[in-house]
């Protein structure tokens, strides 16, 4: 959320922005302020497929501070406050193609990487035995459902016809995907056959192509 | 899961295990029943929601946060050298059956997890068996189960003790407690657990107990000899 950025930031953001929308002549309602600087999630979902290190700087910046807060409320030690700088934003870099937005925010999933990886280094610190580790403790949500996203959509009570006018504007690869696990209910695997691509490229089609939905849709994410 | 689970840890409590402010043994013992019961899993999610609000919250952050890009740039530099992980690693699924009298318990995940490299079951007096596990240097941590029938004497903790009820059912002088139920008791209860027909809980004592009647006084050095060899065993 930007709510708190500068306010002459979000205005000059705002005009901005309403140039770029009238030039894309979309349809979208207007967006509000937070919309405005390039998400979290769109950094993070760059860093995760495209290796993209201009995003991943960016997202250093975001959020180095405040995981060295993190770091020194929980450990209150300098050193290990700053290692967990380093260790956390390795572990953003390393697990950022695992991101997806059914995984929610992307601030919630890296508070859930750097608050594992603080717990397990005082563990560490502490010569505690590793029979257990922070993401036994805190699971992470593997195998998380798209088809939450249906459900979503199904309580935002849009028009499936206007879901299909959308479909049709996706990128064919990304609408071959999307068509497989949404209109034909075919299991990643199925589907990743069937196109004959990798199961990876699948995923990372079909995370984009959802979020292109979702965007044009208009859900909250 | 459980959907009637009556006791469960505190919103305080719920709140530091999110934030990861707990000890490793109560960090377990509160997984443990998050994992078991639906509404603390539901709680457990929306306090971490709030926890994520306040640390991005500009606010409170330590210092205003600048562009720090160039003081890392040689972190970022090294770190965009590693491969990325492109699957979901597959997990090793740990089950841990614990058999009672006529059948056998599954623990929850993180405790047959923690659980996986084997139990070593001790009998102590009154149809009580231990098992302990050794998560950190601060906690004693255990499974006991309580034979039909048994009891165990007057005690009261110096610290705290929070105990997850895995299977059957126990009660003391201030309710009953069963499957998934969760007990915090400290220096303010003398308790005496009864177990009319046999119950799994899994403990973690932040000190020694000490019991406080009869003959089982006796047995207090023992209880501080149990709890300073459980914490030095790992340190």
């Amino acid at each position: 959320m930007y709510r708190n950025y500068a306010k002459q930031d979000v205005i000059n953001n705002e005009v901005g922005l309403t140039v770029r929308l009238a030039a894309m002549n979309t349809t979208t309602p207007s967006p509000d302020a937070e919309d405005s600087v390039v998400s979290d999630e769109a950094l993070l979902i760059a860093v995760g497929n495209n290796q993209d290190v201009d995003a991943f700087n960016q997202l250093f910046t975001r959020f180095a501070k405040k995981i060295l807060a993190l770091g020194m409320k929980l450990t209150r030690n300098e050193q290990l406050a700053n290692d967990l700088i380093q260790e956390s934003m390795l572990n953003v870099w390393l697990k950022a193609p695992l991101y997806d937005l059914d995984k929610g925010s992307a601030k919630g999933w890296i508070f859930t990487l750097s608050r594992n990886r603080c717990f397990d280094m005082l563990r560490k610190q502490k010569r505690q035995p590793n029979c257990i580790s922070a993401d036994d403790i805190w699971p992470l949500e593997s195998g998380a459902e798209p088809t939450m996203v249906h459900e979503d959509i199904a309580g935002q009570q849009v028009e499936l016809s206007v879901i299909e006018g959308y479909f049709d504007k996706l990128p064919d690869s990304q609408r071959a995907v999307v068509e497989q696990i949404y209109i034909k209910d075919r299991t990643h695997e199925e589907a990743a056959a069937h196109l004959q691509i990798p199961l990876g490229t699948l995923k990372s089609r079909l995370r984009l192509g959802v979020a292109k939905l979702r965007n044009m849709i208009g859900v909250d994410q | 899961m459980n959907t009637e689970v009556k006791l469960h840890p505190s919103t305080e409590l719920l709140n530091r295990f999110v934030q990861g402010e707990l000890v490793t043994g109560k960090s377990v013992v509160v997984a443990a029943h998050v994992e078991l019961c639906e509404s603390c899993s539901a709680k457990a999610e929306e306090l971490q929601a709030l926890a994520v609000s306040s640390w991005v919250d500009p606010g409170n952050v330590l210092q205003p946060d600048q562009s720090s890009a160039a003081d890392y740039s040689s972190t970022v530099a090294r770190i965009v050298t590693y491969p990325q992980i492109k699957s979901e690693p597959i997990e090793d699924l740990v089950e841990v059956d614990i058999d009672v009298l006529n059948h056998s318990i599954k623990l929850p995940k993180v405790l047959a997890k923690a659980a996986s490299q084997g139990l070593k079951w001790k009998k102590v007096p009154g149809g009580i068996s231990e098992a302990q596990l050794f998560l950190d240097n601060e906690t004693l941590c255990e499974f006991i189960y309580m034979a039909p029938g048994c009891q165990i004497p007057v005690h009261t903790h110096q610290g705290s003790e929070s105990t997850l009820v895995l299977d059957g059912s126990f009660e003391d002088e201030l309710g009953e407690y069963k499957t998934s139920d969760f007990i915090i008791r400290d220096a303010q209860h003398n308790h005496q657990p009864l177990s009319t027909e046999g119950c799994l809980c899994f403990a973690v004592l932040d000190s020694p107990l000490k019991f406080t009647k009869g003959l089982a006084r006796l047995m207090n050095p023992v209880n501080r000899y149990k709890f300073k060899k459980a914490i030095s065993r790992v340190a």
